[in-house]
């Protein structure tokens, strides 16, 4: 292998900002005394970097590093992704980061980091850069979970984070190193290629091995069974970083298992179906049962979200270049309806947190409360949002892929979701308010609203414009 | 001709009322907003009835523009007799429930009348879509509206009816969803005109596509046993509220199966041909006995409706002109007749403030005007001759004749249950001495309420004497529904 050359390095450029603009950050720590220029800062590179990714997209795949990097369609699509959840999350962090007394720089260097660290993930042709990359964004998110270091229970979720993520972790790298021991490589390429000679279902190695490799990235998607650290890490950590690691956590490890499991693993799609159906079906279940009982916002949302991976998984099982596109619509509609949803509880404060705060809101604030309700019928997949077009392509092609009884499942529980997310709607719009007025936003969180609403609603009313963008590797 | 895309300008004016109402401020501004909206829209729709050619059975006035080409979905809007009268009576009642909710309506008025706008849009929508996607788009749109309705401007039990409303609704469409999405995998579109033609669905498929659109259509006509919704919804919702419901979102599962479910699995039709006429047969008989014991005047409207739309499904699933047409004839009736009545007990509820009929009594006396008024909608609605509802029901139950005798007898006795009922109603409310706790209240009703119940009583008195206004436009899209190969 070669050392790096500047051909290689030129495909990186997007990455390259954000790592530079964390070292700016860092650089300059002490001097920035308004939150306002951290943020400022850190969407600027955002901006530059999506317009960037938009840039190299040469509409042909090209390699770097020896083959361990690729910019084609389906990373940039992602990096635009990764690098708009950066700005709105940057945006949305305003007040909270003033509130909470977070360091102001830090923060935001850890957001440029893990982002970062997600677009590696996006680009990666090797397991071990994969690995890298997801390892990169989740040590940051430790550190982003339990940034508020005066909160007990934030101290708490990001230990319980770091232990049950180091496990995944490991349950990643022995899968890739029973990958490398059936197949003799790292990179997709070869893996396919070896697992082609070998014929399908050729080593039982191999069963343990594509196993091991989808449930440790499925882990950065919190599917059910790997889900435990999402509720308490979302619940302890300032709202902010919950929506971050809701919306760019679940970007990353879905683009990292598309490409894993349509490039690498793609003749063993009946195994890795197998394994993707098992976890999408329980995600499904669990995350709309478990958030009936829900009364802390966060944590309501953390189970949300785990449905919704469980959605997104249904694109992955049919195992078909079409299947993981239907994917991507689902991963990119979600990021903003996430965000969206986050940002309002983020907005109203401590008011947002619990259940209760969002009695009579709309009495008090109709505008907010028609966002909120045009989240929360995303959420449930209502048109004419994006989140119904979101659900019916993975359905569609759950369907075409055979899945009928799942789809059903998926339907059914979409049932048992609306009544939670109606369950919000009913306290703001049918209940008398308890709680005074919320103060008016600030400008950014506004604006990280708005951006997200307009996704949503232009989203669900051309639910085609998205799909020349969504191309599987 | 129309050179404008009077289909698409009908469905969204509402909603760019709604949007109107939304941004600009002022209670009263709304409430006049929503007026001028509701009567453009009314207006704007005029020249469909003009232009609409009676003799031809396909779908008129069609717009199809690329929409998502990707899936091959299409934006696709048209209309044909069946559709058109709907189209009339949403626009019309529309305009009515801006008029019932005039002063009955003060809290969050903007967004009250936001939210009708929104409805009407859904329901118009609905009638004019010509492709499955679209409407889904529609049929989903309408039950968010409505929820809010409920549940905001409802009455006491409000919360409990609208989240009842909303997951029973949500729980049938999802099924029809994963059934739109096999079709389109099976098909490769969702165009109706061309979903007739194919050839593609099996039997089997068909079964299960049945049984998936049947749970949406169920849930909203609503059938028996999945009506439970109903009483709730009806009995809590605003006036308007209740008057969109029994007008138009109770005829959008009805619209379902004569669009999607006899046209386009007519193999399923005929292998569920059976239940469905018990359950249509059970809805009526049941319905009315159950309407004869309830003492709350919009909760014995509510079941009433039970009993009606099964004589609906019954004219549906007979599957012959006349039963058919009967049934669709009868979908609008009830639209009037319902309605109307919804609005007679929500003009009488503002002044007094209880729906139990042991409050009323002799009310004849000091309303003569509303008394009179309320006669001829509960004729109307026992369905007495030379007016719309005999019409009707006669041709649904010699629909039912020609096809089981049986089905017909079991009509002709909810016939006799209805009568009793409303007649019965009548009787606590209007006849006999004045109930002392309704002395002192000005019971008449104002110039604007006889405006909002005068075209209904007109529909209903024309409409019986001169039934062919409507059925002349049932003909020939019935016939050729029949002929596609549903007839038995």
């Amino acid at each position: 292998m070669n050392g790096a050359t500047l051909a290689d390095l030129a495909l990186l450029v997007p990455e390259l900002i954000l790592v530079g603009m964390a070292l700016v950050l860092i650089l300059v720590a002490r001097r920035i005394q308004q939150t306002p220029v951290a943020a400022v800062g850190t969407v600027l590179a955002a901006l530059l970097a999506a317009f960037c990714s938009g840039r190299t997209w040469s509409g042909g795949a090209e390699t770097a590093f020896g083959g361990m990097i690729t910019v084609d369609g389906y990373s940039q699509f992602f990096k635009v992704l990764i690098a708009a959840t950066l700005a709105l999350a940057a945006l949305l962090s305003v007040r909270s980061i003033d509130r909470e007394q977070v360091p102001r720089a830090e923060y935001h260097v850890l957001l440029l980091l893990a982002s970062t660290g997600m677009m590696l993930a996006v680009s990666a042709l090797d397991l071990l850069t994969l690995y890298l990359g997801l390892e990169l964004m989740t040590i940051c998110s430790y550190i982003l979970v339990g940034i508020t270091v005066e909160r007990p229970t934030s101290n708490e979720a990001a230990i319980k984070y770091f232990l049950l993520a180091s496990f995944a972790s490991a349950l990643l790298l022995y899968g890739i190193s029973l990958t490398y021991g059936v197949t003799g490589a790292t990179d997709f390429a070869a893996i396919a290629s070896a697992l082609v000679k070998e014929g399908p279902g050729g080593n039982p190695l191999l069963f343990v091995a594509i196993g091991l490799v989808t449930v440790g990235i499925a882990f950065k998607i919190a599917a059910v069974p790997l889900h435990a650290w999402a509720p308490d890490a979302y619940q302890g950590a300032i709202a902010p970083v919950a929506a971050f690691l809701a919306a760019g956590s679940k970007a990353a490890g879905l683009a990292a298992l598309g490409r894993v499991g349509l490039v690498a693993f793609g003749s063993e799609a009946d195994v890795l179906s197998a394994v993707l159906l098992g976890l999408a079906a329980l995600s499904i279940l669990v995350g709309s049962v478990v958030a009936l009982s829900q009364t802390d916002m966060k944590r309501l949302l953390a189970y949300s979200s785990i449905s919704h991976a469980g959605y997104a998984l249904l694109g992955l099982i049919a195992g078909t270049p079409e299947g993981v596109s239907a994917m991507m619509t689902y991963a990119f509609f979600y990021v903003f309806m996430t965000l969206g949803i986050f940002g309002v509880v983020i907005a109203l404060g401590e008011r947002g947190e619990s259940l209760d705060g969002y009695r009579g809101l709309a009495a008090q604030r109709p505008g907010t409360a028609a966002l909120l309700l045009l989240f929360l019928l995303s959420l449930t997949g209502i048109p004419p949002t994006a989140g119904f077009v979101a659900k019916f392509v993975v359905i569609l092609s759950a369907v075409r892929a055979g899945y009928v009884t799942l789809a059903v499942l998926a339907v059914a529980c979409s049932v048992v979701s609306a009544f939670i997310y109606m369950r919000v709607a009913v306290l703001m719009y049918m209940r008398e308010p308890q709680d005074a007025a919320p103060s008016r936003f600030p400008v950014a969180v506004s604006a990280a609203l708005g951006v997200a609403a307009l996704v949503t609603l232009i989203g669900g009313i051309s639910p085609g414009s998205l799909t020349p963008w969504a191309v599987s590797p | 001709m129309i050179d404008y895309p009077v289909l698409t300008v009908t469905t969204f004016l509402p909603l760019v009322g709604a949007a109107a109402i939304l941004l600009v401020g002022g209670e009263r501004l709304a409430r006049w907003i929503a007026l001028a909206t509701t009567l453009a829209t009314l207006a704007v729709s005029t020249p469909l009835y003009w232009h609409f050619d009676k003799g031809s059975s396909a779908l008129q006035f069609v717009e199809s523009r690329d929409w998502i080409p990707a899936w091959n979905i299409g934006y696709g809007m048209g209309v044909d007799g069946i559709s058109l009268p709907f189209i009339f009576l949403a626009a019309l009642l529309s305009v009515l429930c801006v008029g019932a909710s005039w002063t009955a309506i003060q809290s969050r008025v903007r967004e009250f009348y936001a939210a009708l706008l929104v409805a009407e849009t859904a329901m118009i929508g609905l009638f004019v879509a010509s492709n499955l996607f679209l409407f889904f788009v529609f049929w989903e749109l309408i039950v968010i509206p409505i929820f809010l309705l409920i549940g905001v401007w409802g009455g006491p039990g409000r919360v409990y009816a609208a989240v009842k409303f909303l997951l029973f609704t949500l729980a049938g469409s999802v099924l029809m969803l994963v059934g739109i999405i096999s079709i389109h995998h099976i098909c490769g579109t969702l165009d109706f005109k061309e979903l007739a033609l194919t050839t593609s669905l099996q039997p089997e498929h068909q079964a299960w596509l049945f049984a998936a659109f049947l749970a949406a259509f169920a849930v909203k006509v609503p059938m028996f046993p999945v009506h439970t919704w109903l009483p709730n919804a009806h009995t809590e919702a605003p006036t308007a509220g209740s008057v969109i419901l029994a007008g138009i979102l109770l005829k959008m599962g009805a619209y379902g199966f004569l669009r999607i479910s006899l046209p386009i699995l007519p193999d399923a039709v005929q292998r569920f041909l059976m239940p469905m006429l018990v359950v249509s047969v059970v809805a009526i008989v049941y319905g009315a006995y159950v309407t004869l014991v309830q003492k709350d005047m919009k909760r014995l409207i509510a079941f009433s409706s039970v009993s009606h739309m099964g004589f609906v499904t019954l004219g549906i699933f007979t599957l012959n002109q006349r039963g058919v047409e009967g049934a669709i004839l009868q979908m609008i009736n009830h639209g009037i007749i319902s309605a109307a009545l919804f609005l007679c007990v929500g003009m009488i509820y503002e002044r007094t403030h209880t729906r139990e009929i042991k409050d009323y009594g002799g009310v004849g006396k000091p309303a003569p005007v509303y008394s009179t008024l309320l006669a001829l909608f509960c004729l109307a609605a026992a369905g007495f001759p030379g007016l719309n509802s005999f019409v009707g029901e006669f041709l649904i139950i010699g629909g039912a004749f020609e096809a089981e005798a049986w089905l017909g007898a079991m009509a002709i006795w909810g016939v006799a249950l209805g009568t009793t009922y409303v007649v019965w109603l009548y009787y606590r409310v209007v006849m006999g001495e004045t109930n002392p706790g309704l002395k002192g209240l000005r019971l008449e009703l104002n110039a604007r309420e006889v405006a909002t119940l005068a075209p209904l009583a007109l529909l209903a008195l024309s409409l019986g004497l001169h039934p062919e206004s409507v059925l002349s436009y049932l003909r020939a899209p019935v016939a050729q529904l029949l002929a596609a190969g549903v007839t038995p």
